[in-house]
């Protein structure tokens, strides 16, 4: 079958772009597209991982006493609070695609919260580390943990690892609002939901993340 | 036409299940977060690790699988993301054959360094100003 012939008659669809045939020619490559874009994601926390097994490795007693500064009751909090999150997007991307449209919405608005919830409970873990000293680098000024060798690696890392992530977690919410907008317009429908899909995909990626993140920071 | 069909596989067959698989998945996601939160408490000596990571593992493949619908996802999108998890674990396990098979002096902590809080140096492993 070629690609250019059977197509003049059937009107175009609205959200079909021009140098795509069909638009599931166009699904298929934006779901490909997004799908490299989350390979490269993983690869990118990735190198963050390998600093974490390396440093680990070498400093195994100063990581296992520094991770019993996190508060695992946060870290398992926001654990929960991710994973229903991405429940709710999932439940939200099924909604679009049967035409739930408020259901759809809703499910958005609470991830949204959830997003919030996350972001709140890292502030307060964050500000209570800047009250304490135990900071990456040369800001590290916490007198208990600085018997052990390189104890500020550790807190490099767990700044790092969890900043990035909730960079992640900011982006990811912003797509969600962006989302939303787009259902709200009535721009995706049953007919047209790969956008929806694309950032549900981005959000679980972000829960994803911190299912991995977690274990290894708050429960060496 | 390879794509034709991927694309109408995905498009078809999601519509008949509904939410309560999400329901199922999210459930055994909680259940696994509180058994790694005890176990992480326990004191399991070398296991604890891989047993997080494991169960880790179990949550991260139940997120790609059904919250993402990697079931559904054409052939393609499945080998590009496995792909990456791959290449993950070469770099991961490339870089422990080094960690695993260094000579003691060639360890970071051997090294004075001017950076960071104080590191003991041992007072054997200076270098020997000279050798016979």
């Amino acid at each position: 079958m070629s690609s250019s012939d059977g197509h003049a008659q059937t009107p175009r669809h609205p959200q079909l772009a021009g140098h795509f045939d069909t638009i599931g020619q166009q699904d298929y490559a934006a779901r490909l597209g997004m799908w490299l874009f989350l390979g490269t994601e993983v690869l990118l926390f990735a190198g963050l991982f390998l600093g974490y097994t390396v440093y680990r490795h070498f400093y195994h007693e100063t990581f296992h006493h520094c991770s019993r500064a996190l508060s695992i009751e946060y870290g398992t909090t926001n654990t929960i609070i991710l994973i229903t999150s991405s429940l709710f997007v999932a439940i939200a991307y099924w909604a679009v695609k049967v035409g739930k449209k408020p259901m759809a919405l809703f499910m958005l608005a609470l991830t949204i919260l959830c997003a919030l919830a996350f972001l709140f409970i890292k502030y307060l873990e964050y500000s209570h580390k800047f009250e304490v000293g135990e900071l990456p680098g040369k800001w590290f000024r916490a007198e208990e943990l600085m018997k052990y060798p390189a104890a500020n690696m550790y807190f490099t890392i767990y700044f790092l690892t969890t900043g990035l992530h909730a960079f992640h977690v900011i982006v990811g919410m912003t797509v969600l609002a962006f989302v939303m907008k787009g259902i709200i317009s009535g721009r995706y429908r049953p007919d047209y939901y790969v956008p929806v899909e694309l950032g549900a995909l981005y959000w679980h990626l972000v829960d994803l993340v911190w299912i991995f993140l977690f274990p290894l920071l708050y429960l060496i | 036409m390879a794509e034709a069909t991927n694309t109408a596989h995905s498009k078809d067959k999601p519509h008949d299940h509904g939410t309560k698989r999400y329901f199922i998945v999210w459930a055994i996601l909680i259940a696994c977060t509180i058994l790694t939160v005890k176990t992480g408490y326990m004191d399991l000596g070398s296991y604890n690790l891989p047993l997080a990571l494991c169960i880790a593992t179990l949550k991260a493949t139940l997120v790609v699988l059904f919250f993402m619908h990697m079931t559904e996802a054409a052939g393609t999108n499945r080998i590009v993301f496995v792909t990456s998890f791959v290449f993950m674990l070469v770099m991961i396990f490339g870089v422990f054959g080094d960690l695993w098979t260094r000579s003691e002096m060639s360890l970071p902590y051997h090294t004075p360094t001017t950076e960071g809080p104080e590191i003991a140096v041992p007072e054997g492993a200076t270098p020997p100003a000279h050798h016979e």
